[in-house]
């Protein structure tokens, strides 16, 4: 999912790092306002464990594997999608810069696709199957099965739009791959927050405890 | 990806004239030789362009004393996911052609086209020759110096502050996350083995991300007491000393700009092509 350089053309490459920066901007001016002073250490020290966490590697099938992308994860826990955008930014710089996964041109996309789609797409499809379902599994597991899917089919449009992946191919083939990533993302989702809700649910109350306020 | 970590780190730690440039200087002219290689259309131009920056690449990595094999590795890393995209561009008819001629026709109806096979190379000259430049910046340069390079370069204070202190904690995590490879791998648990109920094994998983992000929380939370105990506050950020370049710096930093601008505008207004 992460668009490597030269996959989008320069100009696109700019109006999507555009649109990045701005949520960028909204996302520390969400931190400076709603976070104290406590939290922005435990923001980072959390960035560094999402990109631990995307480090383990799942198996799909047939010895394909993927790894979880966490920002339905993170949105969920810290209560915000801009808490998403926040910590995947922060991802996708050290990915893109130190390690190549990703681009420098594309990382624009990159943050619109897995930080912007896949943290309000987790945190509200999270705060409203809750709100219906009232099951913390069962809104988990949609909110980060969504939350790869998306971003995953913005993805092949945005590789549609650079001209170098034909639509319904990329459609297909992204949209399938993390449809099954999605699922194992959805079912370590749920075996996570369970985990955290069991072992410290303090924590959990900053993020999805706020989750359960919006339901009726 | 984290197991790269150390040896990146161990990389960037020796010493050369590449090495002891300012982070600022290797920020710049990586991105600005990634900036002029995908501002140049799709088109065959970007052989000799790329041929060029390659070259340009070489020279730089001669000069930090890093053996070939180093950079070799980390392209195998990085390239087959995205090699295997490039690799389907053949069978693929895109915008930037009108007319296309077939050179092979396979069953199903897929087809191999002259043109898709062009736009497939051109693609793979961009992607390589970016990525280079990539190895070489993060090769050549201090996780901490390139994040003091880039405060330097106007990065927002906030996220000099926040990337400062997750970069000191992915190694912290880079030697967890090995402990618990090791752990799993101590108890014979293998992900992929086939024999193990597949339920068994996301639950296995799913623990272990619970844990790693339990950990992160303490982990924020300690860092965060210790950081009450040094002074500090709302108010606070981090402290990057002003360093001017040197004129040597200043030098190469101009004349690698002119290579990188000079060389694109030269190939395309001239049309010389080396290949």
């Amino acid at each position: 999912m992460h668009i490597p350089d030269a996959f989008i053309p320069i100009w696109q490459g700019a109006i999507y790092w555009l649109l990045a920066l701005v949520f960028v901007a909204l996302a520390l001016r969400w931190a400076r306002n709603e976070m104290n002073e406590e939290k922005l250490p435990l923001v980072a020290v959390l960035a560094a464990g999402i990109f631990a966490l995307q480090s383990f590697n799942l198996p799909v099938s047939m010895g394909t594997s993927g790894h979880l992308v966490g920002g339905a994860l993170a949105a969920i826990i810290l209560g915000s999608p801009f808490a998403a955008i926040f910590i995947l930014t922060m991802v996708l710089i050290v990915q893109g810069v130190l390690f190549g996964d990703g681009g420098i041109t594309t990382m624009g996309a990159n943050i619109i696709n897995m930080g912007v789609i896949g943290g309000f797409v987790g945190f509200y499809s999270f705060k409203g199957i809750l709100r219906m379902t009232k099951s913390m599994p069962v809104s988990a597991f949609v909110a980060a099965w969504l939350a790869c899917l998306v971003p995953a089919l913005a993805a092949a449009f945005e590789m549609f739009f650079a001209g170098t992946f034909p639509l319904v191919a990329g459609l297909i083939t992204m949209g399938v791959y993390h449809a099954v990533i999605g699922i194992l993302e959805g079912l370590v989702t749920i075996a996570a927050i369970y985990l955290i809700t069991s072992v410290r649910p303090d924590l959990v109350e900053t993020g999805a405890i706020r989750g359960k306020e919006v339901g009726p | 990806m984290i197991e790269e970590l150390f040896q990146i780190e161990r990389e960037s730690y020796r010493d050369s004239v590449i090495h002891r440039l300012d982070a600022r200087v290797k920020i710049l002219i990586a991105f600005a030789a990634i900036i002029a290689l995908v501002a140049i259309p799709y088109s065959p131009m970007i052989y000799s362009v790329g041929a060029v920056f390659f070259v340009f690449f070489a020279v730089l990595w001669c000069c930090t004393r890093l053996s070939p094999v180093i950079y070799g590795k980390r392209l195998l890393a990085i390239v087959p996911l995205w090699g295997i995209i490039i690799f389907f561009q053949i069978f693929l008819k895109n915008r930037y052609y009108t007319d296309y001629h077939l050179v092979m026709s396979l069953p199903l109806g897929i087809c191999i086209y002259a043109e898709s096979i062009e736009f497939a190379f051109i693609l793979l000259v961009k992607f390589v020759v970016c990525i280079s430049f990539i190895i070489l910046l993060s090769s050549t340069t201090k996780i901490h110096d390139l994040l003091e390079g880039a405060a330097r370069l106007g990065l927002p204070a906030e996220f000099a502050l926040a990337l400062g202190m997750m970069i000191r904690y992915l190694f912290v995590f880079a030697y967890m996350y090995r402990k618990i490879t090791e752990t799993l791998r101590t108890k014979c648990f293998d992900a992929f083995d086939r024999h193990l109920p597949y339920r068994y094994r996301l639950k296995q998983l799913g623990y272990l991300i619970g844990t790693m992000f339990i950990r992160s929380y303490e982990q924020g939370e300690r860092v965060y007491t210790s950081m009450l105990c040094r002074g500090y506050g709302r108010e606070s950020f981090l402290f990057v000393r002003k360093k001017p370049l040197r004129w040597s710096e200043w030098v190469f930093l101009s004349l690698s700009f002119c290579y990188i601008i000079l060389v694109p505008v030269v190939i395309g207004t001239t049309g010389v092509r080396l290949f």
